[in-house]
Protein backbone atom coordinates (compact mmCIF):
# COMPACT_ATOMS: atom_id res chain seq x y z
CA UNK A 1 0.00 0.00 0.00
CA UNK A 2 2.60 2.51 0.90
CA UNK A 3 4.35 1.77 -2.79
CA UNK A 4 1.04 3.10 -4.29
CA UNK A 5 1.00 6.16 -2.26
CA UNK A 6 4.52 6.84 -3.15
CA UNK A 7 3.67 6.14 -7.15
CA UNK A 8 0.28 8.21 -6.78
CA UNK A 9 2.82 11.05 -5.28
CA UNK A 10 5.62 10.84 -7.98
CA UNK A 11 2.81 10.98 -10.67
CA UNK A 12 0.92 13.97 -9.35
CA UNK A 13 4.31 15.99 -8.87
CA UNK A 14 4.95 14.79 -12.78
CA UNK A 15 2.13 16.87 -13.57
CA UNK A 16 1.73 19.74 -11.61
CA UNK A 17 5.66 20.03 -13.18
CA UNK A 18 4.50 19.26 -16.74
CA UNK A 19 1.45 20.30 -17.43
CA UNK A 20 2.51 23.88 -17.59
CA UNK A 21 4.79 22.69 -20.48
CA UNK A 22 2.23 21.15 -22.30
CA UNK A 23 1.80 22.17 -25.74
CA UNK A 24 -1.77 22.64 -26.31
CA UNK A 25 -1.20 22.40 -30.14
CA UNK A 26 -4.48 20.40 -31.90
CA UNK A 27 -3.18 16.62 -32.01
CA UNK A 28 -2.14 14.88 -35.04
CA UNK A 29 -6.35 13.83 -35.54
CA UNK A 30 -7.15 17.17 -34.80
CA UNK A 31 -4.97 18.51 -37.19
CA UNK A 32 -6.08 16.46 -40.01
CA UNK A 33 -9.88 17.23 -39.33
CA UNK A 34 -8.65 21.08 -38.79
CA UNK A 35 -6.66 21.04 -42.30
CA UNK A 36 -9.40 19.28 -44.28
CA UNK A 37 -12.75 19.89 -43.03
CA UNK A 38 -14.60 16.66 -41.63
CA UNK A 39 -18.51 16.65 -41.46
CA UNK A 40 -19.27 16.65 -37.94
CA UNK A 41 -21.94 16.31 -35.80
CA UNK A 42 -22.80 16.89 -32.51
CA UNK A 43 -20.98 14.50 -29.75
CA UNK A 44 -23.96 12.54 -27.77
CA UNK A 45 -21.38 12.40 -24.34
CA UNK A 46 -19.33 15.55 -23.40
CA UNK A 47 -18.15 14.04 -20.05
CA UNK A 48 -17.87 15.86 -16.89
CA UNK A 49 -14.84 17.32 -17.50
CA UNK A 50 -14.36 18.03 -21.19
CA UNK A 51 -10.65 18.95 -22.21
CA UNK A 52 -9.24 17.74 -18.87
CA UNK A 53 -10.90 21.01 -16.95
CA UNK A 54 -12.89 22.03 -14.35
CA UNK A 55 -15.80 24.45 -15.61
CA UNK A 56 -16.15 26.08 -12.15
CA UNK A 57 -12.09 26.57 -11.58
CA UNK A 58 -11.23 29.73 -13.79
CA UNK A 59 -7.35 28.94 -13.46
CA UNK A 60 -6.60 27.02 -16.20
CA UNK A 61 -3.44 24.90 -14.86
CA UNK A 62 -5.30 24.32 -11.67
CA UNK A 63 -8.72 23.80 -13.22
CA UNK A 64 -6.19 21.08 -15.64
CA UNK A 65 -4.41 20.00 -12.56
CA UNK A 66 -7.36 18.99 -10.63
CA UNK A 67 -9.04 17.22 -13.44
CA UNK A 68 -5.58 15.45 -13.85
CA UNK A 69 -5.21 14.10 -10.83
CA UNK A 70 -9.13 13.05 -10.60
CA UNK A 71 -8.09 10.71 -13.66
CA UNK A 72 -4.83 9.72 -12.02
CA UNK A 73 -6.78 8.40 -9.07
CA UNK A 74 -9.50 7.04 -10.73
CA UNK A 75 -7.50 5.03 -13.32
CA UNK A 76 -5.43 3.64 -10.35
CA UNK A 77 -8.27 2.64 -7.82
CA UNK A 78 -9.71 0.79 -11.17
CA UNK A 79 -6.53 -0.64 -12.10
CA UNK A 80 -6.05 -2.10 -8.23
CA UNK A 81 -9.74 -3.25 -8.69
CA UNK A 82 -8.82 -4.85 -12.10
CA UNK A 83 -5.42 -6.84 -10.84
CA UNK A 84 -7.62 -7.91 -7.56
CA UNK A 85 -10.09 -9.50 -9.40
CA UNK A 86 -7.54 -11.16 -11.79
CA UNK A 87 -5.61 -12.70 -8.94
CA UNK A 88 -8.99 -13.80 -7.23
CA UNK A 89 -10.87 -15.14 -10.01
CA UNK A 90 -7.92 -17.79 -10.92
CA UNK B 1 -4.88 9.88 -31.59
CA UNK B 2 -8.42 9.31 -30.26
CA UNK B 3 -11.31 9.10 -32.22
CA UNK B 4 -14.65 11.37 -30.92
CA UNK B 5 -17.84 10.63 -31.48
CA UNK B 6 -18.63 13.53 -33.30
CA UNK B 7 -16.53 12.37 -36.29
CA UNK B 8 -18.10 8.98 -36.85
CA UNK B 9 -21.80 9.29 -36.55
CA UNK B 10 -22.53 8.47 -40.32
CA UNK B 11 -23.63 5.76 -41.13
CA UNK B 12 -20.57 3.91 -42.70
CA UNK B 13 -18.73 4.31 -39.61
CA UNK B 14 -21.19 3.99 -36.90
CA UNK B 15 -21.53 -0.08 -38.85
CA UNK B 16 -17.40 0.10 -38.07
CA UNK B 17 -18.00 1.32 -34.68
CA UNK B 18 -19.73 -1.35 -33.54
CA UNK B 19 -17.78 -3.83 -35.73
CA UNK B 20 -14.94 -2.52 -33.41
CA UNK B 21 -17.03 -2.64 -30.39
CA UNK B 22 -17.64 -6.51 -30.82
CA UNK B 23 -14.47 -6.78 -32.27
CA UNK B 24 -12.35 -5.14 -29.07
CA UNK B 25 -14.42 -6.76 -26.64
CA UNK B 26 -13.95 -10.57 -27.88
CA UNK B 27 -10.52 -9.58 -27.92
CA UNK B 28 -10.46 -7.97 -24.40
CA UNK B 29 -12.27 -11.07 -22.92
CA UNK B 30 -9.62 -13.12 -24.23
CA UNK B 31 -6.99 -11.23 -22.77
CA UNK B 32 -9.00 -11.36 -19.16
CA UNK B 33 -8.66 -14.99 -19.33
CA UNK B 34 -4.62 -14.63 -20.77
CA UNK B 35 -4.04 -12.39 -18.16
CA UNK B 36 -5.41 -14.69 -14.98
CA UNK B 37 -3.43 -17.62 -16.58
CA UNK B 38 -0.13 -15.51 -17.01
CA UNK B 39 -1.04 -13.19 -13.66
CA UNK B 40 1.77 -12.88 -11.32
CA UNK B 41 1.60 -11.17 -7.90
CA UNK B 42 4.26 -8.74 -9.01
CA UNK B 43 2.24 -7.04 -11.32
CA UNK B 44 -0.79 -6.25 -8.52
CA UNK B 45 0.36 -2.89 -7.61
CA UNK B 46 2.50 -2.31 -10.96
CA UNK B 47 -0.60 -2.34 -13.30
CA UNK B 48 -2.43 -0.07 -11.31
CA UNK B 49 0.72 2.23 -11.38
CA UNK B 50 1.74 2.10 -14.59
CA UNK B 51 -1.74 2.83 -16.17
CA UNK B 52 -2.01 6.03 -13.42
CA UNK B 53 1.31 6.75 -15.26
CA UNK B 54 -0.05 6.11 -18.33
CA UNK B 55 -3.04 8.40 -18.20
CA UNK B 56 -0.91 11.19 -16.63
CA UNK B 57 1.35 11.41 -19.59
CA UNK B 58 -1.64 10.95 -22.15
CA UNK B 59 -1.80 14.41 -21.03
CA UNK B 60 1.45 15.65 -21.71
CA UNK B 61 1.86 16.67 -25.55
CA UNK B 62 4.78 17.69 -26.88
CA UNK B 63 4.62 20.14 -29.82
CA UNK B 64 6.10 18.65 -33.48
CA UNK B 65 6.28 20.43 -36.74
CA UNK B 66 3.37 22.19 -38.93
CA UNK B 67 1.80 23.37 -35.55
CA UNK B 68 0.49 20.25 -34.50
CA UNK B 69 1.15 18.04 -31.03
CA UNK B 70 1.39 14.44 -30.11
CA UNK B 71 1.36 12.54 -26.68
CA UNK B 72 2.51 9.49 -25.39
CA UNK B 73 0.17 6.45 -26.35
CA UNK B 74 2.19 4.26 -24.17
CA UNK B 75 0.89 1.11 -25.48
CA UNK B 76 4.17 -0.62 -25.90
CA UNK B 77 5.88 0.58 -22.73
CA UNK B 78 2.83 -1.18 -20.74
CA UNK B 79 3.76 -4.37 -23.00
CA UNK B 80 6.96 -4.67 -21.93
CA UNK B 81 6.23 -3.86 -18.32
CA UNK B 82 3.25 -5.81 -17.96
CA UNK B 83 3.22 -8.68 -20.78
CA UNK B 84 0.36 -7.93 -23.49
CA UNK B 85 -2.35 -9.62 -22.21
CA UNK B 86 -2.42 -6.90 -19.22
CA UNK B 87 -1.68 -4.04 -20.91
CA UNK B 88 -4.56 -4.69 -22.97
CA UNK B 89 -6.41 -4.72 -20.17
CA UNK B 90 -4.06 -1.84 -18.82
CA UNK B 91 -4.72 0.77 -21.88
CA UNK B 92 -8.44 0.11 -21.90
CA UNK B 93 -8.98 0.81 -18.56
CA UNK B 94 -7.06 4.27 -19.23
CA UNK B 95 -8.89 5.27 -22.31
CA UNK B 96 -12.30 3.78 -20.37
CA UNK B 97 -11.50 6.83 -17.63
CA UNK B 98 -11.02 9.14 -20.74
CA UNK B 99 -13.99 8.24 -22.61
CA UNK B 100 -16.41 8.36 -19.06
CA UNK B 101 -15.07 11.36 -17.40
CA UNK B 102 -13.15 13.47 -20.24
CA UNK B 103 -14.76 12.66 -23.12
CA UNK B 104 -11.38 12.23 -24.52
CA UNK B 105 -12.44 9.42 -26.94
CA UNK B 106 -15.99 8.95 -27.85
CA UNK B 107 -18.52 6.40 -26.56
CA UNK B 108 -19.50 4.83 -29.73
CA UNK B 109 -16.30 5.30 -31.14
CA UNK B 110 -14.78 3.02 -28.00
CA UNK B 111 -14.07 -0.20 -29.96
CA UNK B 112 -12.20 1.88 -32.81
CA UNK B 113 -10.01 3.43 -29.79
CA UNK B 114 -9.52 0.45 -27.53
CA UNK B 115 -8.20 -1.29 -31.09
CA UNK B 116 -6.29 1.15 -32.20
CA UNK B 117 -4.32 2.21 -28.81
CA UNK B 118 -4.98 -0.65 -26.49
CA UNK B 119 -4.90 -3.91 -28.60
CA UNK B 120 -2.19 -2.72 -30.95
CA UNK B 121 -0.07 -1.55 -28.22
CA UNK B 122 -0.55 -4.54 -26.31
CA UNK B 123 0.46 -6.85 -29.50
CA UNK B 124 3.09 -5.18 -30.06
CA UNK B 125 5.05 -7.03 -27.07
CA UNK B 126 4.85 -9.72 -29.90
CA UNK B 127 6.91 -7.78 -32.29
CA UNK B 128 9.55 -7.06 -29.92
CA UNK B 129 9.82 -10.92 -28.56
CA UNK B 130 10.12 -11.75 -32.11
CA UNK B 131 13.08 -9.44 -32.93
CA UNK B 132 14.58 -9.87 -29.69
CA UNK B 133 14.28 -13.68 -30.22
CA UNK B 134 18.30 -14.37 -32.05
CA UNK B 135 19.86 -11.90 -30.41
CA UNK B 136 19.31 -10.22 -26.77
CA UNK B 137 22.09 -7.76 -26.27
CA UNK B 138 20.35 -4.25 -24.41
CA UNK B 139 21.25 -2.42 -27.81
CA UNK B 140 19.19 -4.83 -30.12
CA UNK B 141 16.79 -4.70 -27.27
CA UNK B 142 16.08 -0.80 -26.91
CA UNK B 143 15.94 -0.81 -31.17
CA UNK B 144 13.41 -3.26 -31.16
CA UNK B 145 11.29 -1.64 -28.25
CA UNK B 146 12.05 1.85 -30.66
CA UNK B 147 10.93 0.30 -34.07
CA UNK B 148 7.89 -1.72 -31.81
CA UNK B 149 6.60 1.92 -30.36
CA UNK B 150 6.83 3.51 -33.53
CA UNK B 151 5.34 0.55 -35.67
CA UNK B 152 2.24 0.58 -32.93
CA UNK B 153 2.00 4.56 -33.85
CA UNK B 154 1.74 3.94 -37.19
CA UNK B 155 -0.80 0.48 -37.26
CA UNK B 156 -2.75 2.80 -35.07
CA UNK B 157 -2.58 6.02 -37.13
CA UNK B 158 -3.63 3.84 -40.51
CA UNK B 159 -6.68 2.50 -38.77
CA UNK B 160 -7.96 5.14 -37.58
CA UNK B 161 -7.24 7.24 -41.13
CA UNK B 162 -9.38 4.50 -42.79
CA UNK B 163 -12.52 4.58 -39.50
CA UNK B 164 -12.49 8.31 -40.25
CA UNK B 165 -12.59 8.61 -43.49
CA UNK B 166 -16.31 8.81 -44.43
CA UNK B 167 -16.63 12.23 -42.62
CA UNK B 168 -14.00 13.70 -45.40
CA UNK B 169 -14.86 14.50 -48.28
CA UNK B 170 -11.62 13.68 -49.92
CA UNK B 171 -11.77 9.86 -48.34
CA UNK B 172 -9.10 8.02 -47.31
CA UNK B 173 -7.03 10.07 -49.98
CA UNK B 174 -6.66 12.77 -47.66
CA UNK B 175 -6.55 10.92 -43.94
CA UNK B 176 -4.28 8.33 -44.90
CA UNK B 177 -1.25 10.38 -46.10
CA UNK B 178 -0.98 13.25 -43.80
CA UNK B 179 -2.35 10.75 -40.66
CA UNK B 180 0.75 8.72 -41.96
CA UNK B 181 2.88 11.83 -42.15
CA UNK B 182 1.91 13.42 -39.03
CA UNK B 183 1.94 10.08 -36.91
CA UNK B 184 5.36 9.26 -38.39
CA UNK B 185 6.70 11.67 -36.44
CA UNK B 186 4.69 11.72 -33.28
CA UNK B 187 5.43 7.69 -33.43
CA UNK B 188 9.12 8.93 -33.05
CA UNK B 189 8.64 10.62 -29.42
CA UNK B 190 6.27 7.12 -29.03
CA UNK B 191 9.86 5.51 -29.59
CA UNK B 192 12.12 7.63 -27.54
CA UNK B 193 9.97 8.10 -24.57
CA UNK B 194 9.03 4.42 -23.79
CA UNK B 195 12.62 3.50 -24.31
CA UNK B 196 13.95 6.48 -22.29
CA UNK B 197 11.13 5.05 -19.86
CA UNK B 198 11.94 1.61 -19.77
CA UNK B 199 16.22 1.96 -19.41
CA UNK B 200 15.43 4.23 -16.44
CA UNK B 201 12.98 1.89 -15.28
CA UNK B 202 15.72 -0.92 -15.52
CA UNK B 203 18.36 1.02 -13.85
CA UNK B 204 16.34 2.23 -10.88
CA UNK B 205 15.05 -1.06 -10.32
CA UNK B 206 15.72 -4.15 -12.01
CA UNK B 207 13.55 -6.47 -10.09
CA UNK B 208 10.69 -4.55 -12.03
CA UNK B 209 10.84 -6.15 -15.05
CA UNK B 210 12.70 -9.18 -14.24
CA UNK B 211 9.38 -11.03 -13.32
CA UNK B 212 7.63 -10.46 -16.31
CA UNK B 213 9.21 -8.87 -18.86
CA UNK B 214 10.85 -9.51 -21.76
CA UNK B 215 14.28 -9.77 -20.15
CA UNK B 216 15.90 -12.54 -17.62
CA UNK B 217 14.87 -15.02 -20.81
CA UNK B 218 11.50 -15.67 -19.00
CA UNK B 219 9.34 -14.56 -22.18
CA UNK B 220 8.33 -18.30 -22.44
CA UNK B 221 5.93 -18.27 -20.01
CA UNK B 222 3.96 -15.19 -21.39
Amino acid sequence: MKKIFIALFLIVAFLVILIPFASSNPDGLEKVVETYGAQETQSPWNGIMADYSIFSIENQYVSTMVAGIFGVVAVLITGLLVSKTLASNR
Amino acid sequence: MHIYDGLILNNTSLVLAAIMWVFSISIFVWSWKKAQQTYTRSITALLAISSAFVFAAQMINFPIAFGTSGHLVGGTFLAVLLGPYAAILSMTLVLGMQAIFFADGGIVAFGMNMFNMAIIGGLSYFLIKALTRKNNSQKWFVSSVFLASWVSVMLGAIITSVEISPAFSGGLGVTLPSMLLLYGIIGVGEGAITTVLLTSIQRLNPTILGGLSLLKGRTDKI
